[in-house]
């Protein structure tokens, strides 16, 4: 696919017409603290990078003042010219200002001197460090092999070094935080229409959203591509059993049982098939399997899935028939973290079925293929040890594992059986598992079975807490990065930039260095024998344009197809079509369709199922300690239905236990109307072991120290939705 | 009878070949080190032009099926058939239509 770095006015200008001008001006800015009669500080400089506070990866504008050691960040602002974002930046965003603070950093390596959790460190140094994992990573590739030790890499750009630097090790282990979120709706979408599309909500007509939460669980572009199709009259349909504010700005919000998404979807498609209401020709000519489907969902009757949601029958009909005469400029939107149940790739099977059924792939206001954007890089010649084992140590627990990410809580349970082999080795970066993994006693259980666990991080996490040896890493505003490409749906993909800002405290490093030095001492250096400038060099070498673009305005949009970008083509599934049955799955003795199961009833004793999300203010563990977000988050609740808690005595405020089958925990109740009675919600990332976080330890909650431990049948993602709680005062002072 | 003989010779060609096809079950993982040793010095060296996603996994099983008709074959020098499966197995696994297509490493 050719790029170039000529923008296409009418989408972009488009799209930027939601900016506020005023983001262009770089205003005087109020430092917080400041006296109100000191003199205002003036930035004299921006810096465009790109945030890091999530997954979004939005446009940042920096305001700078001062040189050298006098340089700071004034204030961060959007980067205007940035199409994905609309110019604009959230409250984490703006808040990545305080973790500039050395205060709230680790600023040296750390080494564990007492018992893990005893918080007894000496600060050591880099030699010392380098030394230390040197000869340890040595011992487990010799004693263990190179797949004794297990690599957890985070999402930042420099995440890419450590898996470089596992291949090159050896460690075919490699973990990501995905198979804790995101993996059951990638491998649906990939198993059905061979990519994993993305939403096109500008220009949609009618979307239904299932537990998706856009207007507080932001997603750029999407949350704010809802908002505006909704201002120009698109309907919005929300299933959640929880009154988020997505449900309460939406034209219509059902409180679904939870678990039943699955017979709603199967409904719809039955409505949509037996009422001849999709396009024939078009389903016809880009899908396989429609007769066995339109047979499967026979007897999937809106009535019948009426009694599993608490759905109205009549209003599974009018949603499937407000799909079908909006598309395709429709969908059923396939939202992000899809880590609920068991049989969520199988539901999300479903999502991707019936979006099949309107015709909306590759169209504008349906699900769009993602543009092909490839920068280049140095390509790595790793080498092959025949002392290793045959394959990941999860390999064999799920039948369609993505291998590049594996399945973290499938790879706990090989740790702690110690088969098909040991390991005894964890390097992370960037990741916590302690704050995210479902069951918080099984993680550390299973750090307890390794000999040396190296955790990489800006703050001491949880994971860092309770490691052996603690790196500091800089925080974004402080790090080169290569280039890279963020998909922004309608907006197009860009290339974005990440510039150091201002210098990093104490000794922190960035990921690529420290990869780099230690692969050099394990003989590895012609894996890494180029450098950070190199790269970049090579990258902008590849695609013209894009070092004066991102000099300019900190990205460069590529002007490509949107639309149509697979017409003609075959799809990227076995049959080379958009696949409503399966024979992949089939052969693998999986359900070729998607069936439904209804939910098993909530155990006496424990009869509220907890469900997860997420804050517009705080993203999990990564940002809850954040002083100027934790203003806005001070802890979490318990949030509960009216009804349920005058039942059990209970009132807003009031301190409560909550009691699952691995954990108990103790925090604050809010009664929140409009919640299902049997269904109860707290944010992550509160509770937390971590002394160093000190807003979170033992305020609040911890989520993960509740959720049950279970995965996806298919792929191993982590399936946090499966726990039920029991709820009762608490009685000790607090 | 010759055309007897040519039905047979063909409808063991053809047997033999869906055999060969579904025979492409070697050391995936081997296969990408020596994919990368034997094969990327000459099909590009990253987002190269030729990739594990190039083509659909049935694609890769014709192929393997019937390796003399890859132009490059003579520059294969001695790689063993064992190594040759691999390199198969690995193209195999990781191709387009795949659970786990390659990505541009």
């Amino acid at each position: 696919m050719t790029t170039s770095a000529t923008s296409r006015p009418g989408r972009r200008a488009f799209l930027k017409g939601m900016v506020a001008g005023g983001l262009l001006a770089a205003c005087p800015v109020q430092t917080a603290g400041a006296p109100s009669s000191a003199p205002v500080p003036v930035p004299t400089e921006t810096v465009f990078t790109t945030c890091d506070m999530c997954f979004n990866r939005c446009g940042v504008a920096a305001r700078v003042t001062g040189q050298g050691k006098e340089r700071r960040i004034l204030k961060l602002d959007g980067n205007p010219h940035c199409s994905k974002s609309r110019g604009m930046l959230c409250a984490r965003g703006n808040a990545a200002i305080a973790m500039l603070d050395p205060a709230e950093r680790l600023t040296t390596p750390l080494l564990r001197t007492g018992k893990r959790g005893e918080n007894k460190w000496k600060s050591i140094s880099w030699e010392e460090a380098y030394t230390l994992m040197a000869d340890k990573l040595r011992g487990i590739a010799r004693d263990h092999t190179p797949c004794g030790m297990l690599f957890t890499p985070g999402a930042d750009t420099h995440s890419q070094f450590v898996k470089r630097f596992a291949e090159a090790y050896g460690s075919f282990n490699v973990t990501t935080h995905e198979s804790l979120c995101l993996l059951s709706g990638h491998r649906a979408f990939m198993d059905t229409f061979g990519e994993v599309p993305q939403p096109d909500l500008l220009h949609c007509d009618y979307a239904v959203m299932l537990g998706a939460n856009r207007f507080e669980a932001l997603v750029m572009p999407d949350t704010a591509d809802a908002m505006q199709a909704m201002r120009r009259g698109a309907q919005l349909i929300v299933l959640d059993p929880r009154p988020t504010k997505t449900a309460r700005l939406a034209n219509e919000w059902y409180a679904i049982r939870p678990g039943t998404d699955l017979a709603f979807l199967l409904a719809v498609a039955h409505v949509i098939i037996h009422e001849n209401l999709y396009d024939r020709a078009w389903v016809e000519a880009h899908t396989t399997g429609l007769e066995q489907l339109a047979e499967h969902v026979r007897s999937c009757t809106p009535q019948w899935a009426a009694a599993e949601t608490d759905i109205p029958a009549e209003a599974i009909i009018r949603i499937a028939r407000g799909l079908a005469a909006a598309a395709p400029r429709s969908m059923i939107y396939p939202g992000r973290r899809t880590s609920d149940y068991v049989d969520s790739t199988q539901i999300r099977r479903a999502f991707a079925i019936v979006n099949a059924l309107l015709a909306n792939y590759d169209r504008k206001g349906g699900l769009m293929s993602t543009p092909a954007v490839a920068l280049k890089g140095y390509p790595l010649d790793a080498p092959w040890y025949d002392h290793n084992q045959e394959d990941r140590v999860d390999a064999a627990m799920a039948p369609m594992l993505f291998k590049a990410e594996g399945a973290f809580v499938l790879t706990r349970e090989a740790i702690l059986a110690g088969k098909p082999y040991p390991v005894k080795g964890w390097f992370l970066y960037k990741t916590n598992p302690l704050g995210t993994a479902p069951d918080r006693a099984r993680t550390l259980a299973m750090m307890e079975k390794l000999d040396f666990i190296v955790c990489m991080d800006v703050q001491l996490s949880d994971t860092a807490f309770m490691s052996d040896l603690v790196l500091p890493a800089p925080f974004y505003l402080e790090r080169d990065d290569p280039y890279f490409v963020v998909q922004g749906g309608p907006a197009g993909p860009a290339v974005m930039t990440r510039s150091a800002v201002v210098p990093a405290p104490g000794q922190c490093k960035p990921a690529f260095e420290v990869m780099q030095e230690l692969a050099r001492r394990l003989d590895l250096a012609d894996c890494f024998n180029f450098s950070l400038a190199e790269l970049k060099a090579r990258q902008e070498a590849g695609l013209p344009g894009l070092k004066e673009a991102t000099a300019e305005k900190g990205l460069l949009e590529l002007d490509v197809p949107l639309y149509g970008l697979r017409a003609g083509q075959p799809f990227k599934t076995p049959s080379g079509r958009i696949e409503l049955f399966s024979q992949q799955y089939a052969d693998k003795g999986l359900d070729p369709m998607p069936v439904y199961q209804t939910p098993a009833k909530a155990p006496q004793d424990r009869p509220f199922r907890l469900v997860a999300g997420r804050s517009a203010a705080i993203t999990q563990s990564a940002s809850t300690n954040n002083p100027l977000l934790f203003e806005l988050e001070p802890g979490n609740t318990l949030d509960m239905a009216p009804e349920a808690a005058t039942a059990l005595g209970l009132r807003d405020g009031d301190m409560v236990r909550v009691t699952s089958s691995v954990g108990e925990e103790c925090l604050r109740l809010a009664v929140v109307p409009g919640m299902r009675a049997d269904t109860v919600y707290m944010h992550t990332g509160y509770g937390g072991l971590s002394p160093a976080r000190k807003r979170v330890h033992g305020v609040g909650g911890s989520i993960v120290a509740l959720q049950e431990s279970a995965a996806d049948a298919i792929c191993g993602n982590s399936a946090i939705h499966t726990t039920y709680v029991r709820v009762t005062r608490h009685t000790e002072t607090v | 009878m010759r055309h007897l003989k040519s039905v047979l010779a063909l409808t063991l060609i053809t047997c033999l070949c869906a055999s060969m096809a579904f025979a492409v079950e070697g050391n995936s993982r081997k296969g990408k080190f020596l994919y990368r040793k034997h094969c990327r010095t000459c099909h590009g060296v990253n987002a190269s032009d030729l990739s594990p996603s190039s083509k659909v996994q049935a694609d890769w099983k014709k192929l393997y099926a019937n390796m003399g008709t890859i132009p490059c074959q003579k520059d294969w020098g001695a790689i063993s058939d064992a190594d040759k499966k691999d390199i198969f197995s690995y193209l195999h696994e990781f191709a387009k239509d795949s659970p786990t297509p390659a990505s541009c490493q």
